[in-house]
C-alpha cells in the first residue's frame, strides 16, 4: 500500500489546543450582550389531548415579559424525512413534555415564574404507550390525516392505522428457504428506548434582526439542514433560504440528538417575535431526556432457518417500533433497518417487515447506530444460539455466512469490498477464543462472547457534500466545508487529506465548524459518513488547487505539467530536482514575469460530491432494485465477562473489536472511535434505558436512574484493531467508523452471559439482576 | 434551571441566631448546610420556603471530637471530611465505608452527615452505621436542648423525629466496649455513585454478638433485631447463616421500584448477611480482607 505523509499518520487535533485551552467557544458561551431575552417552554403534561383553550393574559403582564408565544403564532409543519409536526402544538398535544407556548423574558427567572401562569385548558383523549398495542386494528390514531402528510417516496404510510412507514424485503423465497432447513429458530427480543446524553445541552439562540435577517447559532450537527428546515418552515413569514443563517459553534457531543431540528425551532421562530433581540433556549438535563429525539424502542421477531452445516437458508425478521409521537425523523431509522435487518451474511431467501409505528411517547430520531444495535441484539444473540443448538463454534458460524465482495444485499445490489473475515479472524486470535477461562474466585464464571457488525450510511441518495479551499499568503490554507466536528476529529482528518494532495502539513491548514453564509454545502454530520463524503468533496477541492497551481507554473515555467508535484509546501519536478517553487511565494500574489507582470493570483479550490450512483426508488412489495446504501462497513467484536453468581455483577475483562476503516486516514482517531463507542454500546446493555409509566410519563431523566457508566465502570482492557480493505470511492479508500463502534456491544454481553451462567437474557439491558434472578429461577 | 420564587438569606453566625431565626417562622424556614438535597428541591419546585438559613458559619458544627469511647460529629461535617478523619477510620470503620459510598466526590465535599438524616431517604447510606454504634441526636430549639436516640429518629420515609422549630447540633455514636470488626455493604447499580437498593452494616464482636442495621429495605433504615437474637452467641457456618438469611428475608419490606425489585433486593440482602458476617468475623481473627463496600 501507498505510504502516505499526513493520510494514515496519527496527527495531532487542529481543535486539540483551542478545546484543552478552554478557547474553544461552545453556543452557550456567546455573549450576546443586554439585549438578549430568555424563553422558558410551556409543556404538555398530557401524552395525548386536545388543547381547548390557552390563556396568555396573566403571564403576558409579568413583570419583565417582552412577550408570550403559542401555536397560533406559528401554524406551520415541519420536518426532515415526513412533515408530521409543528412548532408548537396547535390544538392537540401527542407526548409529555411537548411544547405548547414559550415565554419570552429579560431573565430567566422571571420568564419561568411567568410561565407558570399561562392557563391551558386541556381534554385527555386515550393515548397509545406500546407499539403493539398501537398496530393494532381499532387502536386510538395520532394522526388522522396521514394520507395528507408531505413525505420523501421512499416511505409507505398506511392512512387511518398508527404505521407511519412499513418498509418490505422481499429476497428470493423465504418459505422454501426455511422447507429446506435442518433446524429453525424462532424468537422475539426487546429493545427499550435511550437517550444520547450529550454532556452539552441542546442550546440555540436566534436573532431576527429589524431588516428581516434571520441568524441561530446552535449546537449543531446539521447546519445546513436547520438552516434549510427553518427557511422551509417560516417560509410563510418572507423567509427565503438567503435570509436565514446558522451559525455552529463547538458541540459538546451530538451522538444524533443533535441532527435534524428540535428544539433549535424554537430559537427560530420565537426570534422572529421579538426582532432585534437575541433569544436564547436552552435545554434542562431533563428536557434533554423527554423532548429531543430518542433511540427507538423495538421488538423484534426473529426466524432463523439453518443446515446442519450452519449455512442460513431463510430470515424472516419483522421488526416493531415504537418511534413516538412524531416520526419526522425516526421513520428513517426505521427504513434503514429494513434494508439491512438481513446482517452482514449472505442470505438467499430473506422476508423483512420494519414498521413505523406512532405512539404517544416523545419522538424517536437518530442515535448513533440509527437502529443497527437494536436488530443486532437479536440477530446477533440468535446466530450464537444456532451455533451452540448445531454444535458449531459461535465464530465458525458467522465464517460460514458472512457475505462477501459481489454477493447480494437485501435489496439486491451487490455487496462492496470488506474486510469481514479478515475482522473476523483478527478478533478470534486476539482475545484467544479457544482458549479455557477461569476465574480465580469461586464466586465468579466467565463467559465469552462475540458478534459481528454492519452498517451503512442512511441517507437520501442526494445528500451531498462540498468544499473550499483558500491560500493565505504564507501558503497557510482555510480549508471551509461544513460538517461539525462532534468530537470524532473530523476537522483535523479533513486537514490531512488537504494535506496530503498539497503537500502542506495539516498544522498549516484551519479548518473550523461552518457558519451557512461563508460555508459552502454539507448535508448533515450524520451516518458515519462524513469522512467519505466530506473527505472526497475535500479531495476534489484539494485537487482542483493542485491543478490550478500545476497549470500557473506550466505557464510560467513552462514545464510539463505530468513532471510536477506537490511536496514541502514547494513546487517540484520529477525531471528536474533543482526546481523548487514554494507556495508562499506565488499562491495569492501570482507569479512575476520577466517584464513585470503578473500571471495567477489567489488560489481558490473547490470541491464538490454527490453519490451519482445511489438511488431510493424500488418495488415498495419487495425493496428489490434500488441502491439506496453508499455501501457497508463491517467488522466483528468479542469480549471476556466475568460473572459474580450471587449478585449477577458483570465486568468486562477484555474487549476486542476490529472495523474495517477502508483507510484509517487518523488511526489514533479510528482508536478513539473503537474505544469510545464500545463503552457506549456497554452502557446500553448493562446500565441504561428510559423507563415509562403507563400514562406515557417518562421516570428517569436524570443520572439518579438513568446510569451512564464512570470511569470505575469501564473494561479493565480493549483492543481496537483497525482492518484496511479500501472503499474504491472513498478518499484515499476510507469509510465511516463512528457509528459502527457500538453495534456489538448489547448481543456479545449477552452472548458471554449465556456462555457464562447458562441463561438467555432477551430483553435489553443485561442488568446484573436480569441476569441473578433469571440464573436464581433456572435453578428451581 | 433558575429558581423562580423569592426567598430571604441569612447566615447565621451562631447556632443562638440559628434557633432564633428559625423560631421566627418555623413553618416557612429551611436550614441550609451543604444544601445537595434542598437546592435541587427548589430549583424543581418540590418545595419553596420563605426563609434559608444556612449554618455553614456556626464554627461548633464543623467539629468532630473523640473523647471517653464516644465520637461526636457536628451538623455541619460533611462526608469527605468523615472519610478524611483516621479517628474514624480506624474506629468507626462502617461509618467511614458508608461515607465513602455516598454519591460522588463533589456531592461528599458538600454534602453533610446531619442533612443526610435529616432528609431521611429510606436509602441514607449512613444510617446503618449509626444504628450499629447507638448514635444519638442533639437538637435544639429556642427554648431547649433534646437527645433523640437514632433508633426513635425515622418515623417514615422522609420523616423524622425533628420538629419545624429544631435543628439537628451534632450527632454522637459510642465506640463498642468489645473488641469489634464490622463492614457495610451496598448495592448500587454500578461502581459510579448511586442511591443504594439494599445497605447493610454488619458488626462482630468477640463474645459473638452480632449487630445488623439495614438501608433501603423498607420505609425506614432499622436494626435486623430478629436476626440478631437468632446469631447471638452462634458460630458462623453455613447452616446458621443460610437460617440467619431466611429470618433476615422475613424481617424486611423492600419494595419493587425503578431501581430494583423486592424480589432482588431481598436476595441480595442475604448475600450480603452473609458477605458482611464472613468478612467481619475474618477481620476480627485478624485475617486480611479484600473487600469492597459496594457490589
Amino acid at each position: 500500500m501507498k505510504e502516505y505523509r499526513y493520510v494514515g499518520k496519527p496527527e495531532i487535533r487542529i481543535d486539540g489546543k483551542e478545546k484543552v485551552s478552554g478557547a474553544a467557544i461552545y453556543t452557550d458561551d456567546i455573549n450576546f450582550g443586554p439585549d438578549l431575552l430568555y424563553a422558558f417552554i410551556v409543556e404538555s403534561p398530557h401524552a395525548h389531548a386536545m388543547i381547548n383553550s390557552i390563556d396568555t393574559s396573566e403571564a403576558e403582564k409579568y413583570p419583565e415579559v417582552l412577550a408570550v408565544v403559542t401555536g397560533k403564532d406559528f401554524p406551520y409543519k415541519f420536518g426532515l424525512y415526513m412533515q408530521d409536526r409543528f412548532i408548537f402544538a396547535q390544538d392537540r398535544v401527542r407526548f409529555i413534555g411537548e411544547q405548547v407556548a414559550a415565554v419570552v423574558a429579560r431573565n430567566p427567572k422571571a420568564a419561568k415564574a411567568a410561565a407558570k401562569l399561562v392557563k391551558v385548558d386541556y381534554t385527555e383523549i386515550p393515548a397509545v404507550i406500546d407499539q403493539m398495542e398501537a398496530v393494532k386494528e381499532g387502536s386510538d390514531l395520532l394522526h388522522e390525516d396521514l394520507e395528507n402528510y408531505n413525505h420523501v417516496p421512499w416511505f409507505f404510510p398506511k392512512p387511518k392505522t398508527n404505521i407511519a412507514h412499513w418498509r418490505k424485503i422481499r429476497k428470493g423465497e423465504t418459505q422454501k428457504g426455511f422447507d429446506e432447513a435442518d433446524y429453525i429458530l424462532e424468537d422475539t427480543y426487546d429493545v427499550p428506548r435511550y437517550a444520547h446524553c450529550a454532556i452539552e445541552y441542546h442550546a440555540a439562540t436566534g436573532l431576527c434582526d429589524k431588516s428581516g435577517r434571520l441568524t441561530i447559532w446552535a449546537s449543531s450537527q446539521s447546519p445546513h439542514t436547520q438552516r434549510h428546515l427553518f427557511a422551509e418552515a417560516l417560509k410563510p413569514l418572507g423567509f427565503t433560504h438567503k435570509d436565514v443563517r446558522v451559525i455552529a459553534p463547538h458541540v459538546g457531543g451530538g451522538f444524533g440528538s443533535k441532527a435534524g431540528v428540535t428544539m433549535e425551532i424554537l430559537a427560530a421562530a420565537i426570534a422572529t417575535k421579538v426582532k432585534g433581540h437575541p433569544v436564547r433556549i436552552m435545554w434542562s438535563r431533563e428536557q434533554e431526556f423527554y423532548n429531543t429525539y430518542q433511540r427507538l424502542g423495538v421488538k423484534t421477531f426473529l426466524k432463523i432457518g439453518v443446515k446442519k452445516n450452519g449455512k442460513i437458508t431463510a430470515l424472516d425478521h419483522k421488526i416493531y417500533w415504537d418511534a413516538g409521537a412524531y416520526v419526522e425523523y425516526g421513520a428513517n431509522v426505521v427504513n434503514a433497518v429494513g434494508l439491512s435487518a438481513i446482517g452482514p451474511y449472505n442470505i438467499e431467501n430473506a422476508s423483512i417487515d420494519s414498521i413505523c409505528v406512532y405512539t404517544n411517547l416523545p419522538p424517536g430520531g437518530a442515535y448513533r447506530g440509527f437502529g443497527y444495535s437494536e436488530f443486532l441484539f437479536g440477530l446477533e444473540s440468535h446466530m450464537t444460539r444456532i451455533a451452540n443448538h448445531l454444535g458449531i463454534d459461535p465464530i465458525e458460524i458467522r465464517r460460514v455466512n458472512a457475505i462477501r465482495e459481489g454477493d447480494k444485499t437485501a435489496y439486491g445490489a451487490n455487496m462492496n469490498p470488506n474486510g469481514l473475515l479478515k475482522a473476523i479472524d483478527a478478533v478470534e486470535k486476539e482475545i484467544e477464543w479457544h482458549k479455557e477461562f477461569k476465574s480465580s474466585d469461586p464466586n465468579k464464571v466467565i463467559g465469552k462472547g462475540f458478534s459481528l457488525l454492519w452498517k451503512a450510511p442512511a441517507m437520501p441518495p442526494n445528500a451531498s457534500s462540498s468544499c473550499f479551499l483558500k491560500f493565505n499568503e504564507d501558503a497557510s490554507i482555510n480549508l471551509l466545508v461544513s460538517g461539525m466536528d462532534i468530537g470524532q476529529g473530523y476537522l483535523t482528518v479533513m486537514a490531512q487529506i488537504a494535506g496530503e494532495i498539497l503537500g502542506v502539513p495539516p498544522s498549516k491548514i484551519r479548518t473550523e465548524n461552518p457558519d451557512t453564509d461563508r460555508n459552502p454545502y454539507e448535508w448533515q454530520t450524520v451516518a458515519s459518513h462524513i469522512t467519505w463524503g466530506s473527505g472526497n468533496a475535500v479531495k476534489k477541492a484539494a485537487l482542483n488547487a493542485r491543478d490550478q497551481i500545476f497549470d500557473l507554473v506550466v505557464r510560467t515555467k513552462h514545464l510539463p505539467k505530468d513532471t510536477l508535484y506537490l511536496e514541502d509546501e514547494k513546487v517540484k519536478c520529477t525531471q528536474n530536482p533543482n526546481f523548487e517553487l514554494p507556495l508562499k511565494d506565488f499562491v495569492v500574489d501570482g507569479i512575476q514575469m520577466k517584464d513585470g507582470t503578473f500571471k495567477g493570483g489567489p488560489i481558490l479550490g473547490k470541491g464538490t460530491f454527490l453519490p451519482e450512483f445511489s438511488t431510493a426508488k424500488s418495488n415498495p412489495e419487495t425493496g428489490q432494485g434500488g441502491h439506496p446504501n453508499v455501501h457497508y462497513t463491517t467488522g466483528a467484536a468479542a469480549l471476556i465477562l466475568e460473572i459474580d453468581k450471587h449478585t449477577g455483577k458483570m465486568k468486562v475483562l477484555k474487549a476486542v473489536e476490529a472495523i474495517d476503516a477502508g483507510k484509517a486516514i487518523n488511526p489514533d482517531l479510528v482508536k478513539g472511535q473503537i474505544v469510545g463507542g464500545l463503552v457506549q454500546g456497554l452502557a446500553t446493555v448493562l446500565y441504561e434505558d428510559m423507563r415509562y409509566d403507563d400514562k406515557g410519563r417518562l421516570l428517569n431523566p436524570n443520572f439518579t436512574d438513568y446510569k451512564l457508566p464512570t470511569a470505575k465502570d469501564i473494561p479493565d482492557k480493549i483492543v481496537p484493531i483497525i482492518i484496511e480493505v479500501p472503499q474504491p470511492d472513498g478518499p484515499f479508500g476510507a469509510r465511516g467508523v463512528g457509528e459502527h463502534t457500538m453495534l456489538p456491544a448489547a448481543p456479545m454481553v449477552a452472548n458471554a452471559v449465556a456462555d457464562g451462567m447458562k441463561v438467555r437474557i432477551k430483553s435489553m439491558p443485561v442488568t446484573a439482576e436480569k441476569v441473578v434472578m433469571a440464573y436464581l429461577d433456572k435453578d428451581k | 434551571m433558575p429558581i423562580s420564587h423569592e426567598f430571604e438569606y441569612h447566615k447565621a453566625k451562631s447556632i443562638d441566631e440559628a434557633v432564633k431565626l428559625l423560631s421566627e417562622n418555623p413553618e416557612n424556614s429551611k436550614i441550609i448546610a451543604g444544601g445537595t438535597d434542598l437546592t435541587v428541591h427548589i430549583k424543581e419546585d418540590v418545595i419553596a420556603p420563605d426563609v434559608l438559613i444556612d449554618i455553614k458559619a456556626i464554627p461548633e458544627f464543623k467539629e468532630i471530637s473523640f473523647s471517653n469511647n464516644v465520637l461526636s460529629i457536628g451538623a455541619n461535617v460533611t462526608f469527605s471530611e468523615i472519610e478524611d478523619n483516621k479517628i474514624i477510620e480506624n474506629n468507626f470503620r462502617v461509618l467511614w465505608e458508608a461515607a465513602s459510598t455516598v454519591a460522588s466526590v463533589g456531592v461528599r465535599n458538600r454534602a453533610t452527615l446531619t442533612g443526610n438524616i435529616c432528609s431521611a431517604v429510606p436509602s441514607l447510606d449512613s444510617a446503618p452505621a449509626l444504628f450499629l454504634y447507638d448514635a444519638e441526636v442533639y437538637v435544639k430549639n429556642s427554648d431547649n436542648e433534646r437527645v433523640i436516640s437514632i433508633n426513635d429518629w425515622f418515623t417514615g420515609p422522609k420523616r423524622t423525629s425533628l420538629k419545624k422549630d429544631e435543628i439537628v447540633t451534632k450527632i454522637t455514636l459510642k465506640f463498642p466496649k468489645e473488641k469489634t470488626a464490622s463492614c457495610y455493604k451496598k448495592l448500587g447499580r454500578y461502581k459510579g455513585e448511586d442511591l443504594a437498593q439494599v445497605g447493610m452494616g454488619v458488626l462482630v464482636s468477640e463474645n459473638k454478638e452480632y449487630k445488623v442495621a439495614v438501608c433501603a429495605v423498607g420505609p425506614v433504615p432499622k436494626r435486623a433485631t430478629k436476626t440478631e437474637e437468632f446469631l447471638k452467641g452462634k458460630e458462623i457456618n453455613d447452616a446458621n447463616i443460610k437460617e440467619a438469611q431466611e429470618i433476615l428475608a422475613t424481617e424486611i419490606s423492600p419494595i419493587t421500584d425503578i431501581r430494583a425489585s423486592k424480589e432482588y433486593r431481598t436476595h441480595i440482602a442475604k448475600v450480603m448477611l452473609e458477605k458482611g458476617l464472613k468478612e467481619s468475623s475474618d477481620l476480627l481473627s485478624g485475617k486480611e480482607v479484600k473487600s469492597e463496600p459496594i457490589l
